[in-house]
């Protein structure tokens, strides 16, 4: 039992010895399998519980190898341990281990930090190991071979860096493969075993004086192997702890994605729905934005269209007046609006606003002229013009329409009519120029012949012997030229009346109808205001219509004559119907100047004229006219004015 | 010398007036010669004795007054009297100018008518006297020697018997001899008379 040198002989339990070096394995393989946790830990108080869990695992792990490997130590002598190193060792271990892991599971390790860190660890392992050593409390001196003690520490140095490059390739998770975690497990373990074998070897125990056992105890086999079972359950639990972490991690992180590839998904579709819904809303903004122009467009078109444009409502008042409208007349639109466009801006004279109702009600299409007060005071003649929007039922809903300035064409019209007017009053008067010559020719004929003849006669009855047969002669030829020149004048006026006469039956009041329609120009140039008050259901009478128009038109146009120069008095025209014993009757009145009793008694001779202008035969083929039909053409007497009134009997049996 | 009656002619396209004309104007002793047209006047003989023409303006054909400018074209000078129904100033003015004797509106007074018939004649007798005295001078004329009718023209332009001789190449009393011969044969009496004679006949230098 002692050797050669004096020294105790020691022999090992090889039993033991395995065990040992299983369990610096089993710790290996836990100590890599917590680095790579702790790498893949989130920072803070996670990384740190794992740090220390790891620390605690592994410390232990070491530790409980060391112990096993120093009870499979067998020496001759009782061997106890004093336990507050011990425990001392146990804490070495576990600081060692969580310097280890700290350095490994960094996120990156520089050349420095792994000797750094392979330094303390190893300094650490060494450390376990002599502490131990020196815990051991035995009947001899323990002496150290100082060369196998500076090979066990190189060996701890370097197991120790191995083991970190080893935890720190072996952390990425992604790329682990469990054989090659197992086979580091293996080689560190047998690395740690052959350290801690090594130092073993370096110790000598001579036999000296019974230690202080105080505090100290020996472990049985019972303890030693209570020992090795709690490490085991130590390792295993965070080994089992470390992969159910992962495997929840891997599972977190699968329901992470899920989640994550879920969310993905739906923020897409809810981004498709978004960019449909922009879309859709960009759309709908365009085509606002194209309603909005085109009706900036239309209204523009309205607001310039060189008409007053409006709209009304059925009953004709206005809703709506365009710029244009605005801008001539200077009216504001709520001056417009209403029947303001009537009462504020037409003509005094043109506000007829009773028919412009019975217009509306009528609800037909219609047109009328009327004078526009402009904006600078001065009026222009309009046509306006209005077409009725019906509903479904045929009810009118609006009334659209336009005022166009008519007033250059109403001044060219009348300027027209005006030359025409003068045109025919010239031919008028030519004619009459050539007929009066024809007359005067016609008719100083017989007379220059009769008073050639006369005068002769005169000589002869005053001469001393009268020669009576030329006297007779004479006279005869007096007598015959007489009725020459009476013949001649019966001829003028059958030519003047002539016209192959047509007789018709005929409505008096649609003669009055027709000439007022014909002569509304010339009332109007001559600022007359006409009335008609026409009977209604007269008896239909026989009778030539031009004729009878020919004749109202000669009434009219001497009356429109006569109140032509009449300033004084409103220019009143009445045209009535009605009628007679035997007839109808027609009566022209007018408030001009009227007729003297002077004039009254020959107004109807041929030739008699009060105008300047007249050849005085439009009465007078007038009364031919009413003759021939059987009535009567006359003057009825009135305190102002004049009236000509003329009958047609029912059943003419007079004239032609 | 007594002159034949004269005649009035009167061209109206009324018979009746005609016949009232006729009437009265041979009343009072002269002759009346009617037509209807102015184309049946022309066509008529016409002898030459004093006449006038009454003359309607309205005619059928060629009207009154483009009648009287054809007579005067074809120097037919015979007085004329405008008679017309329905006369105008332009027209009476235009007839005057152009020589009417009177212009008329029918129905006229028959003294006026007469009055102016009268005028016309004796416009006419003048006219025709002149022409007769003109054509006797010219007999005269040319019963005169070539050196009388070469002397004639240098007297009545007022030269003295030695200019004339002066400018005829001849002496003084042979002039004398010419002008007294010369004054004879016209029948003049004195220098004065001559020189009327000559203007009348339209000798050169007589209007000097």
């Amino acid at each position: 039992m002692i050797s050669a040198n004096g020294a105790l002989y020691g022999s090992y339990d090889y039993g033991e010895v395995a065990r040992s070096v299983l369990i610096a394995i089993g710790a290996s393989y836990a100590s890599l399998d917590l680095a790579g946790r702790v790498a893949v830990a989130a920072k803070g108080r996670i990384r740190l519980a794992w740090l220390s869990g790891g620390a605690i695992a592994m410390g232990i792990g070491i530790w409980e190898m060391h112990l096993k490997g120093m009870l499979a130590f067998r020496l001759p002598v009782p061997v106890e341990y004093h336990l507050p190193t011990i425990l001392a060792a146990l804490a070495v271990a576990i600081l060692a281990s969580a310097v280890a892991l700290h350095v490994a599971s960094r996120h990156s390790m520089g050349l420095l930090e792994a000797l750094t860190g392979s330094v303390v660890m190893g300094g650490g392992i060494v450390g376990l190991h002599y502490l131990c050593m020196a815990a051991m409390r035995l009947p001899a001196i323990t002496e150290y071979s100082p060369l196998l003690v500076a090979c066990s520490i190189l060996l701890a140095i370097l197991f120790s860096l191995i083991a970190l490059l080893m935890a720190f390739g072996l952390r990425e998770e992604i790329r682990w493969t469990v054989p090659r975690r197992l086979g580091s497990a293996l080689l560190m373990g047998i690395a740690i075993s052959a350290m801690h074998y090594t130092g073993m070897a370096a110790a000598t125990f001579i036999p000296a004086s019974p230690p202080d056992l105080s505090r100290a105890m020996s472990i049985s086999p019972l303890a030693n192997n209570g020992i090795a079972l709690v490490t085991l359950v130590v390792l295993v639990a965070a080994v089992v702890t470390s992969s159910v972490d992962r495997r929840m991690g891997v599972e977190v992180r699968r329901l992470n994605q899920d989640l994550e590839r879920r969310v993905a998904e739906r923020t897409l579709q809810l981004e498709t729905v978004n960019q449909a819904l922009r879309k859709e809303i960009a759309e709908r903004e365009r085509a606002e934005e194209s309603v909005r122009q085109s009706e900036d467009r239309l209204r523009r078109v309205i607001d310039t269209l060189p008409a007053l444009v409006w709209s009304k409502l059925p009953d004709g008042s206005a809703d709506f007046l365009n710029q244009r409208f605005r801008e001539y007349t200077g009216l504001s639109v709520e001056e417009g609006l209403g029947w303001g466009w009537m009462r504020n801006a037409f003509h005094p004279e043109d506000r007829a606003e009773e028919e412009w109702r019975a217009a509306f009600a009528a609800g037909q299409p219609f047109e009328k002229e009327a004078r526009l007060r402009g904006a600078d005071g001065t009026y222009r003649w309009f046509l306006l013009r209005a077409v009725p929007l019906r509903d479904k039922r045929g009810n009118v809903v609006k009334w659209y329409g336009t005022s166009t300035d008519i007033e250059d064409r109403k001044s060219a019209e009348e300027a027209l009519l005006e030359t025409q007017h003068r045109l025919a009053q010239i031919t008028r008067i030519q004619a009459m120029g050539e007929l009066a010559a024809a007359i005067a020719h016609e008719v100083n004929q017989p007379l220059t012949a009769i008073v050639t003849n006369a005068n002769f006669s005169l000589r002869q009855l005053t001469g001393s012997s009268p020669n009576l047969e030329e006297l007779r002669a004479a006279i005869k030829e007096i007598v015959n030229d007489g009725t020459r020149a009476s013949a001649v004048v019966a001829r003028i006026r059958s030519l003047l009346v002539k016209g192959a006469s047509r007789r018709a039956e005929i409505d008096i009041n649609d003669i009055i109808q027709e000439v007022v329609s014909l002569l509304r120009n010339e009332l109007t140039r001559n600022r007359i205001h006409l009335r008609a008050e026409v009977a209604a259901s007269l008896p239909r009478v026989q009778g030539d219509p031009v004729q009878l128009q020919q004749v109202l038109i000669n009434l009219i146009m001497n009356a429109v004559e006569a109140m032509r120069l009449s300033t004084e008095r409103p220019r009143k025209l009445v045209i009535r119907s009605g009628k007679s014993a035997d007839g109808v009757l027609v009566q022209v009145q007018d408030a001009g100047p009227g007729i003297s009793s002077e004039v009254a008694g020959r107004i109807f001779e041929p030739f008699f004229t009060t105008k300047a202008e007249g050849i005085g035969m439009g009465l007078a083929i007038s009364r031919s006219i009413i003759e021939s039909h059987g009535g009567q053409l006359s003057i009825v007497p009135v305190p102002q004015g004049a009236v000509l009134q003329f009958s047609v009997p029912v059943s003419s049996d007079g004239g032609l | 010398m007594t002159e034949p009656a004269p005649i009035v002619y009167v061209v109206d396209d009324d018979p009746s007036v005609r016949r009232a004309i006729k009437r009265l104007v041979e009343s009072m002793g002269l002759h009346v010669e009617l037509f209807g047209s102015a184309t049946e006047f022309m066509n008529s003989s016409h002898p030459d004795v004093a006449s006038c023409l009454v003359l309607d303006i309205r005619l059928p054909g060629i009207s009154g007054l483009d009648f009287q400018r054809e007579l005067i074209k074809t120097q037919h000078e015979i007085p004329i009297i405008f008679i017309t129904a329905h006369g105008d100033i332009q027209m009476s003015v235009r007839a005057m100018k152009a020589g009417a004797v009177e212009f008329l509106t029918k129905p006229f007074r028959d003294q006026d008518l007469l009055d102016a018939i009268q005028a016309a004649l004796e416009r006419d007798g003048a006219r025709r006297q002149s022409v007769a005295d003109t054509a006797l001078l010219r007999e005269r004329l040319e019963s005169l020697t070539p050196r009388e009718r070469e002397v004639l023209p240098l007297v009545v332009s007022g030269l003295l018997n030695k200019q004339v001789a002066s400018e005829i190449g001849t002496t003084e009393a042979t002039v004398k001899v010419h002008r007294s011969q010369l004054m004879k044969k016209m029948g003049a009496d004195s220098l004065p008379e001559l020189v009327r004679m000559a203007e009348k006949i339209g000798i050169p230098g007589s209007g000097r």
